[in-house]
């Protein structure tokens, strides 16, 4: 365990009441107090940090973990912020896709959280096991309980691959199966996957988890992508691709939606609508949709596998959950404001990236106009001000339709479309798009870690 | 979602990461071939030896427009639109703008060795 030792005198404290906590507010906080901070070049935090005491505590150091503590270590001064999280190693997630489709090579996506933890930031390595807001608390897989004035919850969310009967991540590059939502190594024998299918041909069967998964334009690209190289290599009449939806659509926003449904067939990409996948036989080649008809096997040369998506159990299972209505049935996600980011009912608690239960998002992109919002939001609780940052909803995809050729889809909960660059069209393919894709958003994404856009 | 300016330097810094060393040491022998030209040939000489740079420049910005698109993995007929062929022509002129100023240094020294 890193940087734990002197955090773990001050973590035993007793839990904090909303007494005591208006108590440290008053006392400790010294809201008048205000110290230079945040003058880096490339800081677009404030200039005058927020002096505090307050305990904050960060589950989870993926894309909203870092960036939140990176932010808050830069907004507040003298707060104590701790990040929880097992994992050393961080994945450019955005990058398995291209890793899948052969387009880049594994290492591209493997960095270390150590190199964005800022320095004023405690870093317990261990998962949390518990949440317990009424007590402002949380408990480690390690039996150590961490007490909290503020909590920010960035878990992400467990690809469920249990959900479909006879899958597991260890079955990815064997049999025909392949699945980009797991990790570099699965997505490079992927990757093996798409290469002999689109040499030897056969049946692709190509799928998507229903209700919300993260990217929701991966599968999507990963068809295209498929279909592409296949052309590419002067094969693509060996190839029977199926494109199966849960629902009766491809993409939520409606342009983009529609844009789909006409390229599909265009590519020779036959769709079926409200087919699920539920079940796989590997050694048979054979899976398994649920269909308002009834179950429906297909034999298959190449499946691209994608489980339904769901929040961690130990958040899942927590008062912070939805505990009814669609985001409780359909993931057992966060609930959250969906503009503050502020829990509803626990208001010390906020959330942010894939494990949060709002219309839209579960993209990096989101992460990048949330974790602002949550910061911004979360000073004004601490400040004892009123919130007024909002996050609308944005979301975007590059959404690959070829190499060297993207549409950057953006927009909101109102399914508008909000382009970040209005001179490029959101509703055409082209080639900038995918030199953005290919080449700066993953320099963008590290900035977003430094909390610096 | 706005990008300010801070923000699309900090993309930039983060592009050019992996790159730092290289870019500082290539910057830090140029500097210095600078140094060395302005020093030796005084300021017009150097700054003349700039304009001999221009057909280099010129070259790279031709191999440019025809390699920038096979150099992102895409192809020519990607491009589709204005946008995509003002991207291609200002990323072809900040080649040959590059490659002027990598040969600048070399060149003003090699003017005065001539004279
Ligand atoms: C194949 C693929 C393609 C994608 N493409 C794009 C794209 O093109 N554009 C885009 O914007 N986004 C894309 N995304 C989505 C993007 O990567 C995610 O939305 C983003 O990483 C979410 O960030 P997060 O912090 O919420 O979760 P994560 O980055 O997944 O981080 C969650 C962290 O929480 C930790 N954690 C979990 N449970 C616990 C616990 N109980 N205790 C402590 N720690 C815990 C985990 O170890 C992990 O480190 C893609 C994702 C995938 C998989």
């Amino acid at each position: 365990m890193k940087r734990r030792n002197n955090r773990q005198a001050e973590l035993a404290d007793a839990i904090v009441d909303p007494g005591r906590r208006r108590l440290l507010k008053a006392a400790g906080l010294g809201i008048g107090s205000l110290s230079l901070a945040g003058t880096g070049i490339l800081a677009s935090t404030p200039a005058r940090a927020l002096a505090t005491n307050a305990r904050i505590v960060i589950v989870g150091a993926g894309a909203a973990g870092l960036a939140a503590a990176n932010r808050l270590s830069a907004t507040l001064d003298g707060a104590r912020i701790t990040l929880i999280d097992r994992r050393e190693r961080h994945l450019y997630q955005p990058g398995l896709t291209l890793v899948a489709t052969g387009l880049w090579k594994p290492g591209q996506t493997i960095d270390e959280n150590q190199r964005y933890v800022p320095r004023n930031v405690d870093w317990i390595q261990a998962s949390v096991s518990e949440f317990d807001p009424d007590a402002n608390r949380v408990v480690t897989d390690t039996g150590d309980t961490i007490d909290y004035d503020y909590l920010i919850v960035t878990t992400g969310l467990h690809v469920d691959f249990d959900a479909i009967e006879g899958m597991s991540p260890e079955l990815i590059g064997r049999e025909g199966i392949g699945c980009v939502y797991d990790n570099p190594e699965h997505a490079t024998r992927t990757w093996e996957m798409i290469d002999r299918y689109t040499t030897e041909g056969g049946v692709g069967l190509f799928t998507r988890g229903p209700g919300g998964i993260k990217c929701a334009g991966a599968p999507l690209k990963v068809a295209m992508l498929t279909e592409d190289l296949a052309q590419r290599r002067g094969h693509r009449d060996r190839l029977e691709m199926v494109y199966n939806s849960p629902g009766a659509g491809l993409f939520s926003q409606p342009d983009m939606d529609q844009f789909l449904k006409e390229e599909f067939p265009r590519r020779d990409i036959a769709i079926n609508w409200h087919h699920r996948l539920v079940g796989i036989e590997p050694e048979q080649r054979r899976a398994t949709f649920a269909t308002p008809d009834g179950d429906i096997r297909f034999d298959y040369d190449f499946i691209h596998v994608v489980p339904p998506m769901r929040a961690p159990d130990a958040l899942g299972n927590s008062p912070l959950a939805w505990q009814e209505g669609s985001f409780a049935d359909d993931g057992n996600w966060m609930e959250v404001d969906r503009h503050s980011m502020q829990h509803p009912r626990y208001p010390n608690v906020f959330g942010a990236g894939d494990c949060v239960g709002t219309p839209i998002g579960k993209t990096a992109a989101s992460v990048k106009a949330q974790v602002p919002v949550v910061v911004d939001n979360l000073v004004s609780v601490i400040a004892g001000r009123e919130l007024t940052a909002s996050y609308n909803g944005y979301t975007s995809c590059p959404l690959i339709t070829s190499r060297g050729q993207a549409i950057l889809v953006e927009f909101d909960y109102n399914l508008d479309m909000v382009p970040s660059f209005p001179f490029i069209s959101p509703y055409r393919e082209h080639w900038v798009p995918w030199i953005m894709k290919d080449k700066f958003l993953k320099a963008a994404y590290n900035a977003m870690l430094r909390g610096r856009v | 979602m706005a990008f300010s300016i801070f923000g699309i330097l900090a993309v930039l810094l983060e592009f050019i990461r992996p790159f730092l060393p290289l870019i500082l040491a290539v910057v830090i022998i140029e500097l210095m071939l600078l140094v060395v030209a302005l020093r030796r040939n005084g300021l017009l000489n150097t700054f003349r030896a700039l304009k001999s740079t221009v057909p280099i420049g010129v070259v790279g910005f031709v191999i440019g427009i025809f390699t920038v698109p096979w150099m992102t993995g895409a192809e020519r007929s990607n491009l589709a639109g204005i946008i995509d062929w003002l991207s291609l022509f200002g990323a072809s002129f900040a080649l040959g703008l590059i490659a002027m100023l990598l040969v600048w240094p070399p060149f003003a020294l090699f003017r005065h060795r001539a004279s």
